[in-house]
Parts: structure tokens; sequence; C-alpha cells
């Protein structure tokens, strides 16, 4: 049964990654890449990875691609003048290509015995999640908070390409609105009033 | 663990078909007769004469960037959270660490008027 | 023999989920219609009735829902020109699985009363709400009008915005109950209505239901939808029952938000009189008092959604920046400093509720 499942997921997998590539529009070709995050989630689910799964399904397709369609809906991309290239930058394309290929294989080579999905049985006696949180606030302290270093290098980099400072921008201040006094309003002037002569 | 996921599953193939069969009764039931006035898009009297779709004030990227680092940080929290009461004073000033870091982020966009909208 | 049954078992649980919850979907907008008619000094729908069945004849336009989601039915659905069809028809249903699937992990009674039981719970629920987003994407783009393009791009980084609001608010409920598991969650919060969360994590529960309101566009945060300004925001081309899903998905997921709200800090279906049998003695009156799990349930369902519609009547809209400065620089650093808060009260073991 697992098998089946496995198979139909990873068919759809293949199916929609290979759309991401090959399709026309660029928001149908990221839609087909959420397709894709959604089966990959699926076939980790099989390996008994709960947390990683659902994180998958929260952080891809509930942010990463959520900012992809932004991207791609409001750049109004003309998918013409993207193709014109592909010729030329071929080369260096495969180039990355292959090199991406090549550490994958290097990875996976190094990996000196596989984990089999009966040590993955075995785990999931304990809820993922705890599991997962047993070690990485106390044993992997370090690379955790690397990974906040990380964060904070990508927020300041996203605020140093993208903001623009505006120009014509007016500010309202609800803190100062309801902080004010009457005397800040109004001046209460005492002056004589005039005599009739 | 697995047999606690197939309803879910289930579940969503059902939540789309539900999604899919109202329209179909839709479709079935409903008139049809297209007209192109009818069919163009809303433009508050004036004819639609350009497509629809226009570049965007560079905020909303900005937005979409800044919700991806919160998001993640919020994937590192839940962990944490369900943990905590084992992990105690040392698992909190890890996240403390972590979030102070964050935290200085934050400022920076705070000052940086990255929040700002006018 | 055996799968095929458990299949069975499983759909007729489904449906035992859905179908009540489309029948509440449908007289929420009754409810809605007649409250704030009311709070408006106005009678609201008041002409369609059941006059065949005697006890419904009584009521006044109880049979609107019915008679509404008939007519869209009959409407013709319009797909207009220039629009990716494709994407428009399927945006409808983007919006609709998530907002019905989410209610597989909900627990509605003591006892394993819910379809799955998975010990990331709350986990699949804020990936299943973070989902909500895409149909609203996908239609405003779909369309190829201004109007909808407009409001598409300002409710998505709305939506967006405030689900960090709304994660950090879960976050606190986690440290709490120390589980992702929404049963475990309301099985922490057991003893009296002090012991619910509502009370250490009252500023969580307001910043909660407050995102709610923003996730589903509601108002007072329903600039999207403007009338007098995007007309009626995302889904200005859409029409007949295309339209109508969208409708019902939205009130899916005020209820949604409602019963997510009651679970996790308003101790779900436990009972606000637990140990009356010590004062008034163990009587049927006091049984049904405690053993009415899944009524209480629902009457803490039913304050929240009664909260909606009196928000909707009494509130005028956000300005935009306004919204995005509520969720940035007021919820976000509310609840960051909540959370400091709440780890230093349960690392002090703080009674009765982190003893």
């Amino acid at each position: 049964m697992i098998k089946i499942t496995f198979y139909l997921f990873a068919l759809i997998l293949i199916f929609a990654a290979s759309r991401v590539i090959t399709v026309k529009n660029p928001v149908h070709a990221a839609l087909f890449l959420v397709l894709a995050f959604f089966s990959s989630a699926a076939i980790w689910l099989l390996l008994q990875a709960e947390f990683l799964a659902i994180a998958l399904i929260l952080v891809y397709v509930g942010a990463v691609m959520v900012l992809f369609l932004f991207v791609l809906m409001m750049l109004d991309i003309n998918v013409n003048s993207l193709r014109e290239g592909f010729v030329r930058h071929f080369p260096i394309a495969a180039f990355v290509g292959a090199v991406i290929l090549l550490e994958i294989i290097l990875v996976i080579g190094a990996w000196h015995k596989l984990p089999t999905p009966e040590a993955a049985t075995a785990l999931a006696a304990v809820p993922n999640t705890q599991a997962l949180g047993m070690v990485l606030y106390t044993e992997y302290v370090y690379p955790f908070e690397i990974a906040a270093a990380i964060l904070l290098v990508a927020m300041i980099a996203a605020i140093a390409l993208t903001m623009r400072p505006h120009t014509r921008a007016k500010y309202q201040k609800p803190e100062e609105q309801v902080s004010v006094r009457r005397e800040d309003r109004i001046k209460i002037v005492k002056m004589p009033s005039e005599t009739k002569d | 663990m697995l047999e606690n996921y197939f309803p879910i599953l289930l579940f969503i193939i059902i939540g789309l078909a539900i999604g899919l069969i109202m329209p179909i009764l839709g479709f079935f039931l409903g008139t049809r007769q297209p007209d192109p006035e009818k069919n163009s898009p809303y433009e508050c009297g004036f004819e639609a004469f350009e497509d629809a779709r226009m570049k965007f004030d560079v905020r909303y990227y900005l937005i979409a960037i800044l919700f991806i680092i919160f998001d993640l940080e919020i994937a590192f929290l839940f962990p944490w959270a369900v943990v905590f009461k084992d992990i105690g004073l040392f698992g909190f000033v890890a996240m403390m660490i972590f979030l102070a870091i964050l935290v200085i982020g934050f400022a920076y966009e705070w000052k940086k008027g990255a929040l700002e909208w006018e | 023999m055996e799968t095929l049954l458990y299949l069975i078992i499983t759909l007729i649980k489904i449906v035992l989920i859905v179908v009540p919850l489309l029948l509440c979907v449908a007289y929420l907008t009754y409810a809605e219609r007649k409250i704030i008619g009311y709070m408006q000094v106005r009678i609201g729908p008041n002409r369609v009735n059941f006059s065949a069945i005697p006890g419904l004849r009584k009521i006044p336009g109880f049979g609107q829902p019915i008679a509404d989601a008939l007519k869209l039915m009959f409407k013709e659905i319009i797909i207009p020109t220039n629009s990716d069809r494709f994407l428009f028809v399927i945006a409808p249903m983007l919006v609709m699985a998530p907002a019905l699937a989410a209610w597989a992990v909900i627990p509605f009674s003591e006892g394993g009363w819910v379809l799955a039981d998975i010990n990331a719970g709350l986990l699949y629920i804020l990936a299943m709400t973070s989902m909500g987003v895409y149909g609203i994407l996908i239609a405003g783009w779909a369309s190829n009008s201004k109007y909808a393009f407009l409001s598409t791009m300002r409710s998505a980084a709305q939506i967006i915005s405030y689900e960090i609001a709304m994660g950090f608010a879960l976050v606190g409920v986690l440290m709490a109950a120390g589980s992702l598991n929404l049963s475990d969650i309301v099985a922490a919060q057991k003893g009296s209505f002090l012991h619910w969360y509502w009370l250490p994590l009252l500023p969580l529960l307001f910043i909660y239901f407050i995102s709610g309101l923003a996730e589903t566009n509601r108002a007072p945060f329903d600039l999207a939808e403007g009338e007098s300004e995007i007309v009626a925001g995302f889904h200005v081309e859409y029409s007949g029952m295309l339209f109508a899903v969208f409708f019902m998905a939205e009130y899916a997921n005020m209820i949604l938000i409602s019963t997510l709200s009651a679970v996790m800090f308003l101790g779900g279906w436990l009972s606000p009189f637990e140990g009356i049998e010590l004062l008034l003695g163990e009587n049927w009156f006091t049984a049904l008092l405690i053993r009415a799990s899944f009524l209480w349930l629902a009457i803490k369902i039913s304050l929240f959604l009664f909260l909606f519609l009196w928000i909707r009547a009494t509130f005028p809209r956000y300005r935009y920046d306004q919204v995005m400065r509520l969720g940035w620089k007021v919820f976000i650093p509310i609840t960051l400093v909540w959370i400091v808060v709440l780890g230093v009260a349960i690392l002090a073991k703080i009674p009765p509720w982190f003893a």
C-alpha cells in the first residue's frame, strides 16, 4: 500500500516538476512548483517525517511560493523576451546543472549508511516534533544560532535591496494623535476687552 | 502515524471535490447567454483597453520577503515551544538569543521605514 | 475488504463533519443579516419561510439561505474575456479545499471525537490556513481586471502580514500546553474556567482573534473589498456558483477561526462548571452541565461568531496603512514580548496554569 502511494506521489512530483520548466506561462509554472512541493511533502510523510513534511508546506508553499507568485504577477514578465537567450545561456546553465548534480552525488556518496525505513519507523514512537526539539536547541544549539544570523542577514539584505526612500510619503503617528492635549491645539489668550470711548 | 494522515488526504480531496462540484452544478443549471459587453472585465464605465496586470509597488515584495523570514522563525519556534518544559533554562536562553538576533533585524527594518505605508 | 470498510467509515465521518459545517455556513449568513439588522434597528430577512414545516413557520426569513443558494445555482457563470479560464475556474476550489480540510484535526468532544488525531495538529492548521491566500492571488490574477488585481495584491499582503502575528500567538499556546495535538491542548486546560488559557494568554487571544478577522478579510479589515473603492475585491468578476464557493469558504474560515479560538483559549469542550457537583450535589442537572461537552464547544464557537458579527456592525473600516501598521508594529512586538513573559512564567512554574 505504501509502495503504491509512493509511486503515485512520485509520478505526480515528476510530472509537476517537468511541467515547471516546460509550461509557457510563468504563473502556471509557479503553480506546478506548488504541486511539486505538495507531492514531495507527501513523500516525506511516507518516510514518517511528519514535522518536516508539514513545515515544507508551511514554509515553501505557504511563504516562498507566495513571494514567487507576487513577483511573477507584479513584474508582468514578457515570456518571449525570456526565451530569446535560451541558446546563448545554455552552456552556462548546463555547466551549473552538472555541478549541482555532481554535488548531490557526492553528498549521497558520502553517506555511509543510508537510513532505512525500519529505523525511521522505530523513531516514530516519539512524536517527530518533540524528537526534533529535544536535540535542535541543546545538541545543535550553535547551528541553530547561526540560522538566526543567516535570517538576520537575509532580512537586512532584503531591506537594502528593495527599500527606496519615499519622497512624498506622509505618515500618520497615532501615538502622537492620541496623546495630544488641549494645550497643543489651542491657546487661550487673555486680553482686555475693547473699551468704548 | 501514516494511518492518521489518510483521512486528511481524503478530506483534502473531498474539499477540492466540493469546490469543483458546485461550479459544475452552476454551469449546468445556470443560463448561458454570453455577450461581449457582459464578458468584458469590470472597468467602471469605460472600456478595458489594456492588460490589467501591471507593475506594482516594490514594497509588496519587501512584505513578502519579510514574511518568509518570519515564517521560518515561527517554524523554528514551534518545536521549541513543544519541548520547552523539557529543555528548561538552557533551551530558554538558546531561544532568547535566537529571538534577540532577529529582533535586531526587526528593529532595523522598523528604523529604516520598511514597515511604513502611505 | 477491510480497507474498503475503513475507507467507507472515514468517508462517512468526513460527510458528518462537512454537511453540518456547510449548514452552519448557510445559517451563519442568515444570522449575520438578522443580527446586524437588529443592531441597525431593521428586521433583516423576513420573507422566505418554511411554511410547510409547522415548527419553523414562525421564524421569519428562516428559508433565506436556502433561497439564496438556489438563486445562485441558477445564475449565469460569467467568464470574462482575456481571463485565464482554467485558473479562473480553479481559484474558488483552492480557497474552499483548505477551509474545509483544516477541520480534519479539530477535536469536537472528549474521547477521540476527531477525524485525524495527528501529533502535528496545530502545525497542520497553520499550514492549511496559509494556503488560503493562493485562491485569492489566483482569482485576482486570472480575472485580468484592474479592480480584482489591485484588491488581490492588497489582500494578499494583508493576509501574510497577519499570518505572522497569528503564528506567534499559536507559539504561546504551544508553550503553555507543550503539545501540537489539539486534543492534548484542550486536555491541558482542564480545571475550572480560570484554568483555561484565555487568562494567562489574554493578549495572545486578542491578537489571534483580531488576526483572524484580518485573515478572513472581515470588517473592519475588509478593505480588500471596500465597496466604495474597489467594488467587491478579488472576486468582482465572479458570479453564480463560482462566487458562492468564495463566499462559503469565507464563512467556513470564520467558523474555523472561532473554533480554534475556542479550542485553544476557552478550553474547547471543557465545561465551565467543572467541580459544580461538589457544590450542588450529584444530580442530573450537574451531570448535564459537566458532560455536555460538545454543547459547550458549540456555545463557545457561537460566542466568537457573534463577536465577528458584532465587530462588523460596530467598527468603521481601517485604512490600508493602519492595517499594516497594526499587524507589523503592534501585534508582532506584543506577541514577541508575551512569548518571553510566558517563558519566564513557565520556568518559574506559576500556578495554577504552569505548576
